[in-house]
């Protein structure tokens, strides 16, 4: 099942890019056995991509967005796309080819913190892990002042973010539910009622 | 699925909040008490100091040990870790810490108001035994944080200055009775150097880079422009206590020279911070962080009279004053005003309940008058210091005092209103 996508850089556009369709034939590597065990896969990644040649391709399969080892990938050249496929179970590919339009082609939006937020069917997600602070706190209420309605922001961090419950508390919202997980502490957050 | 990822996805422990607020009271009470002091020893206490046991030296010590240093402890116990993302210590150290440093303060300065050479030494004893233990946590924290060099080369800086008034602490106290020291004055003000622009400033500096973005929703400052400050600070430090310390005032004078280089960094980096903040009206507490920000640099400039020779009657006492009263005591009352609330509804929701909102923690009276009374106390102590005038001296310490009594209020009542906040969820938890 693909993402519920949100196209950034090109209205409109929605799908995949072109170079997808080559992407297919590359054999994805499986990191969620090592997060399953505890173990941080970044450099058996780092390893892989390392070897990838110009115009060839990368697949990561992991539980979530990877979203900073995008934003990671991107610094040296990949674009990406993601697709979540089901519960816990996403495929990224990566295209080495300048990286210049990286996000362009991708489901995601970025924040001028460099944040990155997608739909998905339980809210709006938004990562923040690997910003430094306060770029965290200002993304997540930057995102949640622009929201109508009663929409959850769903946020993937590093840490329960202690220093974000007052700003929270003073715009109307809270914190309903924390999960932690290996390298992604998600936070619901839903209006205050 | 990054370096260093699964270290930082452990849960943040954040301290009761009895801890913290331990020290912010505290702080609040010696601040009080230093006036109170000031305004019973009369003007003539304070006008002329240029050293020597007494109430102006006591006083003294009851803002830069009790207030200043209190509050830094309290706030970095809670902070630093969250800021970190690393651990800092068992709570039973935080508390010991404090179970030493506060009588040991109190003793202190009682012993050098009343000239008692017994609690003096133990005073001091007790004192540096508690900022010992605040260095080593501290310390044991910044060793395992290699991803905020702006933050932690000025926490380094900040530990090495404690080491060094420890030391020069001890020497001057003992000098009291014994009379060992050659130059009392030199080491004394080489000491004052590394209290306030060392331990104090530079853990103000490194907070800065976290607090203030945090505070006003700005960008972070940028780690290049937090390493310069740090590097231009390390060589400031050692120019100005070395030159004190030797008597060398030129060399003190390029200290300060370079310190106000240092300054004028952090002051940009923070002025680029604030431009892009979302916040933008400034809160309250950001009154002080003005007037602080302006007498930073004010007070560097000051440093280099005394330093090249003039009389340290005015310009010595004037440059001690407008250093610890006006950069540090603005600053740390800010960060204390606007802290405490947030530590309180930081807490407020751990009953599960809604967390108490900021801006109900946050009496905004108490802290007007704080801040014009302070204001007022700055100007006419200073004017009173550089004309040598006691009127204006009586005048500015009734203005500190009422100013005190002010902050003291302000903290009892952001304390009522978490209390009561707290009792309400604690009804409402029970009641299912």
């Amino acid at each position: 099942m693909a993402a519920t996508t949100m196209d950034s850089g090109e209205a409109g556009k929605g799908g995949p890019p072109e170079w997808m369709a080559l992407a297919l034939d590359a054999a994805p590597m499986d990191v969620r056995g090592f997060l399953a065990q505890g173990e941080d896969p970044f450099a058996a990644i780092m390893e892989a991509a390392a070897v990838v040649e110009f115009g060839g391709f990368l697949v990561i399969d992991a539980p979530f967005n990877p979203s900073p080892l995008r934003r990671v990938l991107a610094g040296r050249g990949f674009s990406s796309y993601g697709r979540k496929l089901s519960e816990g179970h996403w495929r990224v590919f990566f295209h080495l080819d300048g990286g210049a339009d990286w996000e362009s082609g991708a489901e995601v939006q970025v924040l001028p913190e460099g944040a990155m937020t997608w739909r998905e069917d339980d809210g709006i997600h938004i990562d923040v892990r690997k910003l430094s602070p306060p770029n965290p706190m200002l993304a997540i209420l930057r995102l949640i002042e622009g929201l109508d309605g009663d929409e959850t922001v769903v946020v993937h961090h590093e840490r329960e973010p202690h220093f974000l419950i007052p700003e929270l508390a003073e715009r109307g919202w809270r914190i309903a539910r924390v999960a932690n997980e290996v390298v992604n502490v998600r936070l619901w957050l839903e209006r205050a009622v | 699925m990054f370096p260093g990822s699964l270290m930082m996805g452990a849960k943040d422990r954040l301290l009761p909040p009895s801890v913290p607020y331990r020290f912010f009271v505290a702080a609040v009470a010696f601040h009080l008490a230093a006036w109170v002091l000031l305004a019973v020893a009369g003007p003539d206490a304070a006008l002329g100091f240029v050293g020597g046991q007494g109430t102006a030296l006591a006083a003294l010590h009851l803002i830069t040990l009790g207030t200043l240093a209190m509050t830094a402890m309290g706030a970095a116990i809670q902070l630093l870790p969250v800021a970190t993302r690393r651990p800092l210590g068992p709570v039973w150290a935080c508390k010991l810490m404090f179970a030493v440093y506060a009588p040991g303060v109190a003793l202190f300065c009682t012993g050098i108001a009343l000239a008692v050479p017994g609690l003096q030494h133990g005073g001091a004893g007790l004192a540096a035994l508690g900022l010992l233990i605040f260095g080593g946590l501290v310390a044991a924290n910044l060793r395992k944080v290699d991803d905020l060099p702006g933050v932690t080369r000025h926490a380094w800086l900040a530990l090495a200055g404690l080491l060094g008034i420890v030391v020069l602490g001890f020497a001057l106290v003992v000098d009291f009775t014994k009379g060992f020291l050659g130059d009392h004055g030199a080491i004394a003000a080489a000491h004052g150097v590394l209290a306030a622009y060392g331990f104090m400033g530079m853990l103000a500096l490194g907070f800065s880079y976290v607090l203030i973005p945090m505070f006003v929703l700005g960008s972070a400052v940028p780690d290049v422009l937090g390493k310069r400050t740090a590097l231009l600070s390390a060589v400031a430090l050692g120019l100005g206590a070395l030159g004190a310390a030797l008597g060398l005032g030129v060399l003190a004078a390029l200290g300060a020279l370079v310190g106000l280089a240092a300054a004028v960094l952090y002051l940009k980096g923070m002025r680029d911070s604030l431009k892009t903040r979302m916040k933008k009206r400034l809160e309250p507490f950001f009154r002080l962080v003005w007037i602080a920000w302006g007498l930073l640099p004010f007070s560097l400039l000051l440093a280099l009279p005394p330093a090249l020779g003039a009389p340290l009657d005015p310009w010595g006492v004037l440059w001690g004053f407008v250093l610890v009263f006006g950069w540090l005591l603005s600053f740390v009352t800010a960060i204390l005003q606007r802290i405490m609330p947030f530590l309180a509804s930081m807490h407020s929701s751990a009953l599960g309940g809604k967390p108490a909102l900021l801006s109900h923690l946050s009496p905004k009276l108490p802290v007007d008058i704080h801040l014009g009374c302070h204001a007022v106390a700055l100007v006419l102590i200073g004017v009173a210091l550089a004309g040598g005038w006691a009127w204006p001296m009586r005048l500015g310490v009734l203005a500190g005092l009422a100013g005190a009594v002010s902050f003291g209020v302000y903290t009892v009542e952001v304390l009522r209103r978490y209390g009561s906040h707290m009792a309400a969820a604690a009804a409402a938890h029970q009641q299912g």
